[in-house]
């Protein structure tokens, strides 16, 4: 029979390191399932141990055993107020309610730990193997039925708030619990109450608790927070930029009002976020309003465009080029004092017939050392980079990723570096015919 | 020409303020005779007043402004609607359309635009006016007639006031001086909005390229087209194909 709890204590012992090497939200329920983590490998110990001595009578001295006993079923008592509290938090996290039980089973929790240390240890000696029993061991009974039947009640009680996977992980869990209990009960030899406990802690991890639920949980409040940021009522901000322009206007001040109409432009053509791909042309307008800010802050910052004309229907990614230029300008520009150029550049592809390419060229202070070999495999290994949320590289990263999703393979985002200084950026795009649309849907 | 009676009604006193004294209504022949703050109030003053062009908010309290052109279109179908709003979603621009609007606006407005806006009203207006009268009473608004008539039949070609002058010996500084009094805008202006116009129906029901339609409408360098297209429409000519066909798809 040890050898089931070893087993049993090297699978938590594995789950334990890849629970507490994700990344995880810093909640009241993570918190609760580490300590449970911890308690049951300390449990599991002493189960095992107990395994032993208690079928050793004879050989290991009565205090020892008496002793691991007390710690084995205090421990228990533990895990299962444990299981408890997990329950009683993620219930409480669903449903909003606050945990009325709480000081009952914490009153309860001290008695039974104060039982376990001081009831006299009394074991059975059968044929099939030896247990303990008597008033001692009826705290451990008495204790799981006690808290299992708080936590059947309180799913219960919530059972239609609780969201449904969860009730469901949490329901198994408990029936799991409770049929082991129940045949350790018929069988006391079987000494199983162990196994119950770790495929409840497990039942637990797998469904609630492992690294990837853990991760789209802090991915997901991460981004809540940017979607939050980005909230604002934008008829708000234009209404409010707009009354401030007329007023600026009213007052003979062109140069604020033409600011503000340009900073208004902007705003609406990138909150134009549903659509995935838009006409180079929409995206170029954004630019322009988006340059002429940035010129006018930065009176020696010049940006000039060569654009093919043929090529303003072409549909292209939604929202690629802001991102590479303001990389232009944050990155390079700046180390300069804004002093240069930004030229963009779109034509079609020489090498490939079906494709343009968009450069975005700036005269700026280039890549630092190491840099660009990092931003080549970087954007080389696109699609094996965990989504980042932090730094400024997550910009071009996200063109990139967007670029190979809507356009192919063979399209992307690459940068070299200009003889005169500075660098281009290269965005080799899929030519969509749109102009020629008409025909195309006629044919229809 | 009689001056055309505005009403400007819009829920902020700024954006009034800014209609009232930054677009030169004079230049264009337009007098702002009254505002109103709310829908109700846009109802009485529509009655009272009763204006030539409304310029209307859409979001404005107590009754939407969709709501007022609809009441307001049954006891007043002559007057023309602009629509000044915010909002570009596809809806509100059907709905507005559905009401037979004669323009609708962007926030933040571009004055300039809008000069352009109150030209092409004056221009529908016009033909409205042509195409009702059969019969001409004056030898002037024959001689207004022939010439537009002659301009949409020549759009491809290149056209001056001395080609007019030419071809109806007349003045050419009459000519130009016809077109500020009969319609109210600038010769340039008419001959741009009806090549506009042309275009547009070519764009949304030709197959022709853009290069095509530009030479159709009187422009040779289809660069120069797409300039003064996006000017007065406020989109490239590819966009404005584009736009249609989505909401065609859309609808």
């Amino acid at each position: 029979m040890m050898r089931m709890e070893i087993a049993l204590f090297l699978i938590l012992v594995f789950v334990a390191l890849i629970y507490f090497s994700a990344g995880r939200k810093n909640t009241m329920l993570h918190k609760t399932f580490s300590v449970l983590l911890i308690a049951m490998l300390v449990h599991l110990c002493f189960d095992a141990a107990t395994i032993y001595t208690v079928n050793h009578l004879d050989t290991v001295p009565r205090l020892l055993n008496d002793i691991l006993h007390r710690f084995f079923i205090g421990t228990m008592v533990l895990v299962v107020y444990l299981f408890y509290q997990y329950i009683a938090i993620l219930t409480e996290e669903e449903t909003g309610k606050p945990r009325h039980l709480d000081f009952g089973a914490r009153i309860y929790l001290a008695v039974a730990e104060l039982g376990v240390m001081i009831l006299p240890v009394h074991y059975a000696v059968t044929e099939r193997g030896n247990y303990s029993d008597g008033p001692h061991a009826s705290i451990c009974y008495v204790s799981m039925a006690f808290y299992l039947f708080f936590c059947v009640w309180l799913l219960l009680k919530n059972w239609t708030q609780i969201d449904r996977k969860k009730k469901f992980a949490i329901g198994a869990a408990l029936a799991i619990e409770v049929c082991v209990s129940l045949l350790q009960a018929v069988n006391p030899t079987w000494l199983i109450s162990g196994m119950g406990l770790t495929l409840m802690t497990m039942s637990f991890y797998l469904t609630l608790e492992n690294p990837d639920i853990l991760r789209a949980e802090l991915t997901e409040q991460k981004m809540s927070m940017l979607y939050l940021k980005s909230q604002v009522n934008p008829h708000f901000l234009y209404n409010t930029l707009d009354t401030i322009r007329i007023q600026a206007q009213l007052n003979d001040d062109k140069p604020v009002a033409d600011l503000l109409m340009r900073l208004v432009d902007f705003f609406r053509l990138s909150v134009k976020v549903d659509r995935q791909m838009v006409a180079l042309d929409d995206e170029l307008e954004m630019i322009e309003a988006y340059m002429d800010l940035m010129c006018y802050r930065y009176p020696e910052l010049v940006c000039r465009y060569d654009i093919d004309p043929d090529l303003g229907g072409v549909l292209v990614p939604n929202f690629i080029l802001q991102p590479i230029v303001e990389n232009s300008l944050l990155h390079g520009l700046k180390n300069k004092g804004y002093r240069g150029e930004v030229r963009i550049v779109a034509q079609k592809s020489e090498q490939q017939k079906s494709c343009m390419e968009i450069q975005v060229i700036d005269t700026g202070s280039g890549f630092e050392g190491e840099k660009k070999t990092k931003v080549d495999q970087m954007l080389l290994h696109c699609d094996k980079q965990a989504p980042k949320l932090e730094g400024n590289s997550i910009g071009i990263l996200n063109v990139q990723k967007r670029i190979k999703l809507l356009c192919g393979r063979e399209c992307g985002l690459w940068y070299t570096e200009n003889e005169a200084g500075g660098v281009t950026a290269h965005l080799l795009l899929k030519i969509e015919a749109v102009n020629t649309g008409l025909e195309g849907k006629r044919e229809r | 020409m009689k001056k055309l009676k505005v009403l400007l009604v819009d829920d902020e006193i700024m954006i009034r303020e800014g209609f009232k004294r930054l677009f030169d209504w004079k230049n264009h022949g337009c007098e702002v005779v009254g505002e109103a703050a709310d829908g109700m109030e846009a109802l009485g003053k529509i009655d009272t007043l009763c204006p030539d062009i409304v310029i209307m908010d859409i979001n404005i309290p107590i009754m939407s402004g969709l709501k007022v052109i609809q009441l307001s279109r049954m006891k007043h179908p002559q007057i023309a609607y602009v629509i000044v709003s915010g909002y570009d979603d596809f809806s509100y621009c059907q709905q507005a359309l559905r009401l037979q609007i004669t323009d609708y606006i962007l926030k933040p407005v571009n004055y300039e635009e809008f000069g352009i806006c109150i030209d092409n009203l004056k221009i529908s207006l016009y033909e409205q006016r042509a195409a009702s009268q059969e019969k001409p009473k004056e030898q002037e608004e024959r001689v207004i007639e022939g010439i537009t008539r002659y301009l949409h039949d020549h759009l491809a070609e290149e056209v001056s006031l001395s080609i007019l002058a030419e071809e109806f010996h007349l003045n050419p500084q009459y000519i130009s001086q016809l077109f500020k009094n009969e319609i109210g805008v600038g010769f340039l202006s008419y001959l741009t909005n009806i090549r506009m116009e042309k275009a547009k129906k070519l764009l949304i029901s030709s197959p022709l390229s853009v290069t095509e339609i530009a030479q159709q409408a009187g422009y040779g360098d289809y660069r120069v087209f797409t300039k003064v297209f996006k000017k007065t429409e406020g989109i490239t000519p590819s966009q404005y194909r584009r736009e249609f066909l989505e909401g065609m798809e859309g609808a």
